[in-house]
């Protein structure tokens, strides 16, 4: 019940925000270069696309398309706002999966270590990898795995597969289940395709990882700190329990409710698309081409984009929400 | 990120230099660019990304031979028509093309010369709002777009004839419709025999190069597929239902399907990626390569990492980049000159509510609206530019200055003409006489508007300020960058008081360029103000058209070089410069082959990969 009206008030700001654009700004959409000015006729294009309407009849349009399931044109994707939003989010949730096990495994559990030896070596150590990682840009780290690890090494091409995979890929003869490469490669038991997909995976998790888990690393030690100040903790001690299962069962535990938090951000902010690194590594991600549609103000594209990422962050922060239950049996789904 | 790239690669060499790679995907040709089609439709197709495919899958008439521009080949025509082989008759008026027998379209239907008539009147029909088909419409009719003729030929404005759905707004306006199409439409193209005939209203020089090879707007296409898949039927009643429809909404904006060297197997959107196959059952020479790969990468240093790899064998380099990969092993360099042009126009008359005036009169901050109508402004301003210096830094020295609008390798074009050279006393000269003294002793102030990403014109303006600003400390020009779309605005509104804007040749004739600058109707000269549209009436447009129309060459040169020097002692605009594009790709890449007017950096029918 809530899911709607939160995407209608959504729609109805973000076409508010296109609407104070004039008519002849919007049509960068069609014009997008000043080279298209050539055999424009821009009177003409205002009408025919119905620019020079008052706004509550545009967005009228819009809504009523919608009801029919039409979510527009997308000038960007080049076909349906929907079919280019369906073609293209499989490739960021596939990223997205590979990623966030690494960024949540690596933050919390050297979170966890960097707090058990608090103020030791190994806790700078880790502090100044995490660090370095986490005001690293993106844009400069994933170049430099794709030097090294392209460029120097060949061993993690960027794009989404190699031509002969793609060519397999796309024949009659491999099925598609989930939209998401690797995944299909193994159903449809071609370990050889899961095997390319998988290596033109490597460098956006590498660099997404590097760049994302320094910060549920800091979450995580400081919220550890915190509960290793605990009496309860003190007490599990005394009575003589053994340290690991003091820290992994005791400790570890109830440090992990901000940790929950920071993830379920991490997971929705990875769905939403990662432009830098689908740029650089020329995945066909919904990040860039959100980035893209915004650019050119193409605004199906960026109405369908905005109510999909509303989706996804009501979703996500229901599942985070689900989740405490599970890390604190203090909260009950009721 | 430019620096971080100098620093990377200066890391790259620490590691351990590169790698180097045999012939990777020999009979795969992978071109990497930016960006991807527009439409596939080609009456609709305007860019050249979608020209490149286009030229690809479809054939036309004719084509360019080798490098030229001026000479032909046959394609789906068995000759070249000219004079002296009595296909061109009339004075110029008619042209006649034997059509090839025995082709076939990719999905096997066969080539008639009711299939080129077809191809052309649907275009011309169709003429998109902002597509091509102008080209079509002026060599044949002497109008700019199908609504312009309608509107002369039946006295009734397009807007009142149909609504907006597309539907007539009454039953009496298709009779006249219909007889619009058998009366001019149907008769300017014709099947005789084995031919097509053309007819033109009065002789057009550049016809047979608007028909040629890499121009979309006369691809053959096969009717019965078109009319199968929903175009227009052929039919004269309901023609204007296929008018002017947006683009995406045409049955071809996805498919090609011509009788052309290559067949089109996938346009994957989400990659920005054309995947197409030779044409095994091409009626000619067959391509080299077996398949062809158009890949938009739109971020540089992808692109030169899959050069390097060998995983590209040519990618799109912008020149600032060039010195990255100028040295690169197993990498090499071509060069050419596309014709093209880029100049910094004036507005003598600035519409009103213009930002970029400053306070809109000749106070000393800001300028009149018709500030520019003042021939020693323009004067000024043309002698305040170091030419030679942008073009050596800048362009890197790839690109020379040209007397006015017309490139070099084109007809008209003389280097000899009189140009505008830096002469910042000659500008303070035109300064102190221009507005009788005014603008010097009160001085003003305007803004230049460049649209962000686009270095060479941001760099210019700021040269231009420069300069301008050091001859009087009254004098205050402002350098500002936008958004195409806030540019986009500002241009169309008329509020810009100088404009730097490029032309790219439809077709390789002087009027593609004189018309669009100088003309009165050109597209860049009604944005000119209308104290420009006034004396462009008044001294250029007869001449223009004087000189589409005459079919002696040498005639045509001294037209075309008067113009010019009209244009000249006006100084009707700045002509910055003419670039030269430089092409990167492999070593193993061989048959690579220049023509100004191909669409794209390849040649695809004739390159190919060999160590």
């Amino acid at each position: 019940m809530f899911l709607p009206l939160t995407l209608l008030g959504i729609s109805i700001l973000v076409f508010l925000m296109i609407g104070l654009l004039s008519p002849y700004q919007r049509l960068a959409t069609f014009i997008n270069s000043p080279e298209r000015l050539k055999g424009a006729d821009i009177d003409k294009l205002v009408e025919l696309y119905g620019l020079n309407d008052p706004l509550v009849v545009q967005y009228g349009r819009w809504l009523k398309n919608l009801f029919h399931g039409n979510l527009g044109w997308s000038y960007v994707g080049k076909k349906p706002v929907y079919d280019a939003l369906v073609e293209r989010f499989p490739y960021t949730l596939e990223l997205a999966l590979f990623s966030i096990f690494p960024i949540i495994f690596l933050g919390i559990n050297l979170g966890v270590i960097s707090a058990v030896n608090h103020n030791r070596p190994l806790d700078h150590g880790l502090r100044i990898f995490a660090v370095v990682g986490w005001s690293f840009p993106d844009f400069v780290f994933g170049l430099f795995i794709l030097m090294i690890f392209y460029s120097v090494l060949g061993w993690f091409p960027p794009g989404n597969l190699s031509l002969w995979a793609e060519e397999v890929v796309k024949s009659s003869a491999f099925r598609n289940f989930t939209g998401m490469t690797t995944i299909d490669a193994l159903l449809n038991g071609r370990l050889d395709i899961f095997w390319d997909a998988f290596l033109h995976l490597l460098g956006p998790v590498l660099t997404l990882t590097y760049v994302q888990f320094a910060f549920i690393l800091r979450i995580t030690r400081s919220s550890m700190l915190e509960v290793l100040q605990k009496d309860y903790v003190r007490t599990a001690r005394a009575k003589g329990l053994d340290e690991r299962v003091v820290i992994n069962k005791h400790a570890r535990k109830n440090a992990l409710i901000p940790v929950a938090t920071v993830s379920g951000q991490t997971i929705i902010g990875l769905l939403a698309g990662a432009v830098i690194v689908e740029t650089i590594f020329n995945r066909t991600g919904i990040g860039s081409f959100m980035s893209l549609a915004a650019q050119q103000l193409d605004y199906a594209s960026i109405m369908g984009g905005t109510l999909f990422f509303g989706f996804i962050l009501v979703l996500g922060n229901l599942i985070v929400d689900i989740s405490y239950a599970f890390i604190d049996p203090r909260v009950r789904l009721e | 990120m430019k620096k971080y790239g100098v620093f990377l690669l200066v890391m790259l060499v620490l590691v351990g230099g590169t790698s180097f790679a045999e012939v990777k995907n020999p009979d795969t040709y992978i071109h990497l660019g930016i960006g991807e089609p527009d439409t596939l439709d080609p009456h609709h197709a305007y860019d050249t990304a979608s020209g490149e495919v286009l030229g690809m899958v479809y054939d036309n008439l004719i084509a360019y031979k080798g490098e030229s521009v001026t000479e032909f080949v046959p394609r789906l025509s068995l000759e070249v028509p000219s004079a002296e082989n009595g296909l061109i008759k009339d004075d110029g008026k008619t042209y006649v093309f034997p059509i090839r027998e025995g082709v076939k379209f990719h999905n096997g239907s066969d080539l008639t010369p009711e299939d080129v008539e077809y191809s052309f009147e649907r275009g011309i029909l169709a003429d998109p709002y902002a597509g091509p088909m102008w080209m079509i419409i002026e060599a044949l009719f002497d109008y700019q777009t199908i609504e312009d003729m309608i509107e002369d030929k039946l006295q009734i404005a397009w807007s009142d004839i149909v609504d907006e759905d597309g539907n007539l707004k009454s039953e009496e306006y298709a009779s006249q419709l219909i007889d619009f199409y058998n009366q001019y439409i149907d008769p300017a193209i014709e099947v005789e025999g084995q031919n097509v005939v053309f007819h033109l209203v009065r002789p057009f020089a550049p016809f047979l190069s608007i028909l040629a090879q890499n121009a979309s707007w006369s691809a053959i296409m096969d009717k019965e597929t078109c009319v199968s898949l929903g175009l227009w039927d052929g039919e004269p009643d309901g023609w204007w239902k296929y008018h002017a429809l947006k683009k995406e909404e045409s049955p071809l904006y996805e498919q090609a399907i011509g009788t052309g060297p290559f067949v089109l197997v996938e346009w994957d959107r989400a990659q920005q990626k054309l995947t197409l196959n030779r044409n095994d059952d091409y009626w000619g020479e067959k391509p080299k390569i077996a398949k062809a790969i158009i890949w938009g990468i739109d971020e540089w240093s992808t692109r030169r990492a899959m050069l390097e790899a060998g995983d590209a064998d040519q990618i799109y380099t912008p020149l600032q980049y060039l010195e990255q990969v100028i040295d690169m092993p197993g990498v090499k360099m071509e060069r050419g000159a596309r014709l093209t042009i880029t100049a910094l126009h004036f507005n003598w008359t600035v519409e009103k509510g213009s930002q970029y005036v400053g306070s809109g009169q000749l106070d000393g901050e800001g300028i009149p609206p018709d500030f520019f109508s003042d021939v020693h402004i323009r004067r000024a301003f043309s002698y305040a530019f170091d030419y030679d210096t942008f073009i050596e830094q800048v362009l890197l020295g790839y690109g020379f200055q040209v007397p006015s609008v017309i490139p070099k390798g084109l007809l008209g074009f003389n280097e000899d003409l009189p140009m505008y050279s830096f002469d910042l006393e000659k500008a303070k000269e035109e300064f102190q006489e221009a507005w009788d003294g005014e603008v010097w002793e009160k001085g003003f102030k305007l803004t230049l508007l460049y649209n962000t990403g686009n270095e060479a014109r941001q760099t210019a303006c700021e040269m231009l300020k420069e300069n301008i600003e050091s001859l009087n400390p009254k004098f205050k020009i402002e350098v500002q960058g936008v958004q195409w779309p806030t540019y986009l605005d500002a241009y169309r509104q008329g509020q810009l008081p100088a404009f730097i804007i490029g032309w790219l040749a439809d077709y390789p004739d002087p009027h593609n360029f004189v018309f669009t600058y100088f003309h009165s109707k050109g597209v860049y000269g009604i944005t000119q103000g209308q104290a420009f549209i006034d004396f462009a009436q008044e001294n250029l447009d007869s001449l223009v058209e004087k000189a589409i129309a005459e079919t002696d060459e040498a005639e045509r040169q001294k037209l075309y070089e008067e113009i010019q020097t009209i244009a000249y002692e006006n100084a009707l605009g700045m002509a910055l410069y003419q670039a030269e594009d430089v092409y990167i790709m492999r070593d193993w890449v061989k048959g690579w082959e220049f023509n100004p007017m191909r669409s794209g950096e390849v040649n695809w029918e004739g390159v190919y990969k060999e160590e």
